[in-house]
């Protein structure tokens, strides 16, 4: 077995500092960090993304691989020039104004970086306004929003309004997710994409990035 | 204050006891049980009903609404005392506590929603080994049960279901170490986290001891809350092997009393599990959220008479409009005729539900499987 599959697999099985120790390996045996990173340490979060969708893993493996990545490209990072970067476009995403639930947009801030995407976290209870100016100030191709409450989702749509307002709808996509979101609801509000889990709203997100 | 009742309550021939036991073992009924789970914090404050009545909380609700009666005895079976409740800081709409479980939480000052937890004072074993030491005692003569007391308050003839709890076994070590703080629990210390199950079983076990030899229970109650719209926040394996194991010991003890009938609140996805809770003897879900997992109906077809479910009307048909419930309650008449179901909203009612189509839900339900 290959080293960057190796990585891949103790990436999947959540081994965070065998990650560490195969990523020092790779690096000394001169393998480029975007390398490492693109077949190793991504790799290995796409596969365990897939399983996610396929129903073979759930949320407590992703928590674990991806604190295995996270460990991983800390070892990356000092050895990162601009040219390794994998930049494959950049999100701003939060909880929207009025909800503090955070475990979905955090899987799918996770994915999202797993899937070697820039990701400008929020937070929670995050106002239209807010995302919409990060959005403009950091030049970002999607806003991703979430809401877990019946309550809050209706927020969405100020975000979709305002980005409007401040005409740049055209640039930026918005994406939509939690518990009562549908498809049907984000049609009506005007956002451009929901996805059913966290894995695929990361793949969606790497498809309007890549227009 | 004594409740004034909204509304009659719904006709019938049986006992309320009957009827529930009748319903949820598919045999006859005059009508189908009628309850509800509850609402939000919000309803009360913001539904002119509730607020022209002064109805402030979910038992006075029931009082209301004359729902059917259904009670529930329960054990001090967590951590005795808790940590202490401690305001760390307050801003005009957020409070960041350390709850009772020791957790740092931000809650919303004017929301019932579960609170944004940042941090868990329970991390490593030695953590668990102060906790257990200190607040885990199964000899802490607090978890004595009055027996003589609820024997006065729940006698032999009543004619409501008397419902016994059987706690968490895993639910409250995910309130204390956080749904995160849980996954890497699992990874980094299962033995910690099988102790923590252990102690969670003997503790419930210890209550049901005292309490079982006294009380002819019509049902058994728990709440592990573990799943959400993607699945369980914990692993299969974990679950089937953790924790199934301890169920089986306490399906043992409610056999033994004759109590078959066993539910879990847990919200979300539950099927990639549903098979080991069935497994360790739970058969009936509650409230089950029809968002987060599917139409009832996909679950019964699926496992038979082995599976009831209480619960599973669809909140968001309740905010939905009247044409929205009318077409969703129709899709639950054959459950209610084939029994082993109680229709309910699928978990508390949301402030978004108008409280006119709430009305228009209760008289619709009525209408429909009362005897109206």
């Amino acid at each position: 077995m290959g080293i960057f599959e190796e990585i891949s697999g103790a990436l999947q099985q959540g081994r965070a500092p065998k990650v560490k120790e195969l990523v020092q390996q790779a690096l000394d045996d001169a393998n480029s960090p975007k390398a490492i990173l693109e077949n190793g340490l991504l790799s290995g979060m796409a596969v365990i993304g897939e399983k996610f969708k396929n129903n073979e893993v759930f949320v407590p493996e992703v928590l674990i691989a991806a604190r295995a990545m996270k460990a991983g490209v800390e070892v990356l990072q000092p050895h990162m020039t601009d040219a390794d970067a994998v930049n494959k476009g950049k999100v701003v995403i939060g909880t929207v104004k009025g909800d503090l639930h955070d475990i979905g947009k955090n899987l799918v801030k996770l994915m999202m970086e797993g899937r070697g995407l820039t990701v400008i976290d929020l937070g929670v209870d995050v106002s239209a306004d807010k995302f919409v100016d990060e959005a403009i100030a950091n030049e970002v191709d999607i806003i991703c929003c979430s809401a877990l409450l019946t309550t809050t989702m209706n927020e969405m749509k100020a975000v979709v309004d305002l980005a409007k307002q401040k005409g740049v709808r055209e640039k930026i996509k918005i994406m939509v997710g939690g518990a009562p979101i549908t498809d049907t609801f984000c049609s009506n509000i005007g956002a451009d994409c929901y996805r059913v889990d966290a894995a695929s709203a990361a793949d969606a997100a790497l498809e309007l990035c890549a227009g | 204050m004594k409740v004034q009742p909204l509304r009659e309550k719904w006709k019938g021939t049986m006992t309320d006891r009957e009827r529930f036991n009748n319903q949820m073992h598919y045999r006859s009924v005059d009508r189908c049980f009628n309850m509800e789970f509850g609402y939000w914090d919000e309803n009360f404050r913001e539904w002119k009903m509730f607020k022209d009545n002064g109805i402030k909380s979910n038992w006075q609700a029931d009082v209301f609404f004359n729902f059917d009666r259904i009670e529930t005895i329960g054990g001090n079976t967590w951590l005795n005392p808790g940590f202490t409740t401690t305001v760390l800081e307050e801003t005009e709409t957020t409070r960041t506590v350390r709850n009772g479980d020791g957790l740092i939480a931000v809650e919303e000052k004017n929301s019932s929603s579960i609170p944004h937890y940042i941090k868990s004072s329970v991390v490593t074993p030695d953590d668990w080994k102060k906790v257990k030491e200190e607040m885990l005692n199964i000899d802490d003569p607090d978890r004595i049960i009055d027996v003589e007391y609820l024997k006065e308050n729940h006698p032999e003839d009543r004619d409501y279901p008397l419902c016994v709890s059987c706690g968490s076994m895993i639910g409250k070590i995910r309130d204390m170490l956080t749904f995160e703080g849980l996954a890497y629990a699992c990874y980094d210390y299962p033995d910690m986290v099988e102790d923590m199950v252990e102690t969670c079983c003997r503790l419930v076990e210890h209550f049901l001891d005292q309490v079982l030899p006294h009380f002819d229970f019509d049902l058994a109650s728990g709440w592990e809350d573990i799943c959400f719209k993607n699945g369980p926040i914990v692993s299969v394996d974990f679950f089937k092997n953790v924790v199934t194991p301890r169920y089986k010991r306490i399906r043992n003890k409610l056999d033994r009393y004759g109590i078959d009938l066993w539910y879990t609140d847990c919200d979300g996805d539950v099927r990639p599990i549903l098979p080991y809770l069935m497994e360790g003897g739970i058969n009936c879900l509650f409230p089950f959220e029809v968002n987060g997992c599917a139409h009832p109906a996909e679950l019964l077809n699926e496992y038979g008479k082995e599976l009831r479910i209480m619960g599973g009307v669809d909140k968001m048909a309740l905010g939905s409009g009247r044409g929205a419930i009318d077409a969703y309650l129709k899709t639950l008449v054959p459950l209610v005729e084939r029994g082993g179901y109680i229709p309910f909203c699928d978990h508390r009612c949301p402030p978004n539900v108008p409280e006119e189509d709430y009305l228009y839900y209760l008289d619709l339900k009525e209408k429909m499987f009362g005897m109206k």
